[in-house]
């Protein structure tokens, strides 16, 4: 990385004076060689995207205390897969959700992928919009990180990824809602900085068995041979909530079981051992 | 009596010790009510009890049905306050049901449910779905792309970070080899099984046929010493195969016919045990038969055979001697 701040919005290196570089005598100077011009200083190469990056998109994912290893390694993928992401340290769980807005103002965010682990078995993710938006509470399940050695696809780090939508999202109001909150926060700007300018690999949101199935590919050749990078997992919808982190209850599931009530709870599983040692 | 569970989650365990008493007070009586539909404390119901309001009978807890929130014009209203209107570049997404399955229908099966909905148990068919759909994306996502300008190929000598690293990939690829080489060697073991025993099966074959051919040619040679035959045909055995198959094959068929009359025969009076009725014993006729009696022979103390001896009989050496040397 060079020594140098670049403005954001490269506009403006253009339009003001170039700062001068004391220290390039030293180095190589072979960044400076393509830059002489007319002046005899060295100009800082303006970034890519030069003024081009107007879709401001800025993730925070990060999560609560008490998350198991997989749910760790699944985080720092998606911060591999999307560059236009940030990180937080773990918040502890004894604030308030609505905190999190606070966070994401901090950071400059404006989208929020929190990950929340209970009893140390189930992961909740919420998925905002982070200051007026709406957003959505997931119960994750099936959960194989980049790192299985059954994903054998790769792909540029910070390619900007192709999202394919199954025609069910339309059909109903909470998909059609999910769907935009999907595409706004997994689909990298152009001309990112961090983004790389080819498109090599696909996400693919399905609906099957009242879920949404996440799978992410690589694209091999130009007749749509496909491999699984990964990561991939399951996300059983909640609630969906017009406010972010809150405000009013939008969209109910009616078909979600929460883990509590499928699991027997440890009294329930005492009294069984109770009876049959009888 | 219904007990609403509307509120069960934070008062649970009061509401349990409470429907354990009411349980407790009318457990011994018979009888059905369901008319009321509150929550009543334990004075409540012995007040109502004792009125008549209340009959005894089973309690059952049912919960309320639950009502969940739906609110689709609020959802429609958030969308369209919180959607994006983008250029397609901006977002590259794309809506589509997935490709067709050619392999499938190549087969000639076609379980495809009618409306495009994939089952979720079935591992194999949900992540091909899955695939599909995410060529179909591609499929028409390509000539967009080019038409953007936006490359899909990185060209040969553009070098970067991938979301993997390269040792990560080599574990992957030695993961590979290993797998396929693992079958390949449980392949060559199959295969070496399999001809051990074809190579048994053919060694036993050979070996018969070996000694089928052994016996033909010493009764042949017999059958010639014996003089029974005089042709030497039997010395020639290979230069008869287009006889032979013509030969075999209507052995062949003979065989097909199953055994023949004299065998079919002797089967019934000899075969597949059971009482043969007496058939050995003897009876009042055969042992008064007395046909095959020859004085001759039974009066005879070892005299001379005749010429049916000389004719069995087989010449001394001196005597064969000079029939080989003159023949």
């Amino acid at each position: 990385m060079s020594a140098f701040k670049r403005k954001r919005g490269g506009q403006g290196a253009v339009g003001k004076k170039a700062k001068k570089a004391k220290v390039v005598a030293d180095r190589d100077g072979a960044p400076s060689e393509t830059e002489q011009g007319t002046k005899n200083e060295v100009t800082v190469p303006a970034p890519v995207s030069s003024g081009k990056w107007t879709n401001k998109e800025r993730v925070l994912i990060f999560s609560s205390r008490g998350i198991n290893f997989r749910t760790r390694h699944l985080m720092q993928d998606l911060r591999t897969m999307m560059p236009h992401s940030k990180a937080d340290t773990k918040m502890d769980r004894k604030d308030k959700l609505f905190v999190v807005n606070e966070v994401c103002e901090i950071k400059n965010c404006n989208k929020c992928l929190f990950f929340e682990a209970k009893k140390k078995q189930d992961l909740y993710m919420w998925i905002a919009n982070s200051p007026h938006g709406p957003s959505a509470k997931f119960l994750v399940q099936n959960i194989h990180t980049l790192a299985e050695l059954k994903m054998t696809g790769n792909c540029l780090k910070g390619s900007r990824p192709l999202l394919s939508f199954d025609p069910k999202f339309d059909k109903e109001p909470q998909f059609a809602l999910l769907k935009e909150l999907f595409i706004q926060t997994f689909s990298t700007p152009h001309y990112h900085p961090k983004s790389q300018p080819f498109v090599d690999h696909v996400y693919t949101f399905t609906i099957a068995d009242n879920r949404i199935w996440f799978r992410n590919y690589q694209i091999i050749e130009e007749d749509a041979s496909l491999v699984e990078i990964g990561p991939r997992f399951v996300l059983n919808l909640i609630k969906v909530f017009q406010g972010s982190f809150g405000g009013p209850t939008l969209y109910e599931n009616p078909d979600f079981k929460s883990p509590n009530m499928v699991k027997p709870s440890s009294c329930l599983l005492k009294l069984y051992a109770w009876y049959f040692c009888k | 009596m219904v007990v609403d569970s509307g509120t069960m989650e934070p008062a649970e365990e009061q509401q349990q010790e409470q429907e354990e008493e009411e349980e407790e007070e009318e457990e011994e009586m018979l009888g059905l009510d369901s008319e009321e539909n509150s929550e009543m404390s334990d004075d409540e119901l012995q007040e109502a009890f004792a009125s008549g309001l209340l009959k005894p009978g089973m309690n059952v807890l049912v919960d309320q049905p639950k009502k969940h929130v739906n609110n689709v014009e609020g959802m429609k209203q958030c969308l369209a306050d919180f959607r994006k209107d983008l250029p397609w570049v901006e977002r590259l997404v794309l809506t589509n049901p997935p490709a067709e399955d050619v392999l499938s229908q190549a087969e000639g099966k076609v379980p495809k449910p009618a409306n495009g909905d994939v089952n979720a148990d079935d591992d194999f068919q949900r992540e091909m779905f899955f695939y599909r759909q995410a060529q179909a994306t591609v499929l028409e996502a390509l000539p967009l792309l080019s038409k953007h300008g936006i490359a899909t190929k990185r060209p040969e000598d553009y070098f970067a970070e991938m979301a993997k690293s390269d040792q990560h990939m080599q574990k992957i690829r030695k993961k590979l080899i290993s797998k396929q080489m693992i079958l390949e060697k449980s392949e060559k073991a199959k295969k070496l099984r399999e001809q051990r025993k074809f190579g048994k099966k053919v060694q036993v074959e050979v070996i018969q046929k070996r000694q089928k051919e052994k016996k033909a040619m010493m009764t042949a040679v017999k059958r010639y010493q014996k003089g029974m035959t005089d042709k030497l045909e039997f010395l020639e055995g290979d230069k008869k195969q287009p006889g032979k198959d013509s030969a075999q094959g209507s052995k062949k068929a003979a065989a097909k016919k199953g055994p023949n009359a004299k065998r079919k025969f002797k089967d019934q009076k000899f075969g597949f045990g059971g009482k043969k009725s007496g058939k050995k014993w003897n009876t009042k006729e055969s042992f008064n038969d007395v046909s095959s009696f020859r004085a001759k022979v039974a009066n005879a103390k070892g005299g001379k055979k005749g010429k049916g001896g000389k004719q069995n009989k087989r010449p001394g050496k001196s005597v064969r001697k000079k029939m080989k040397g003159r023949s």
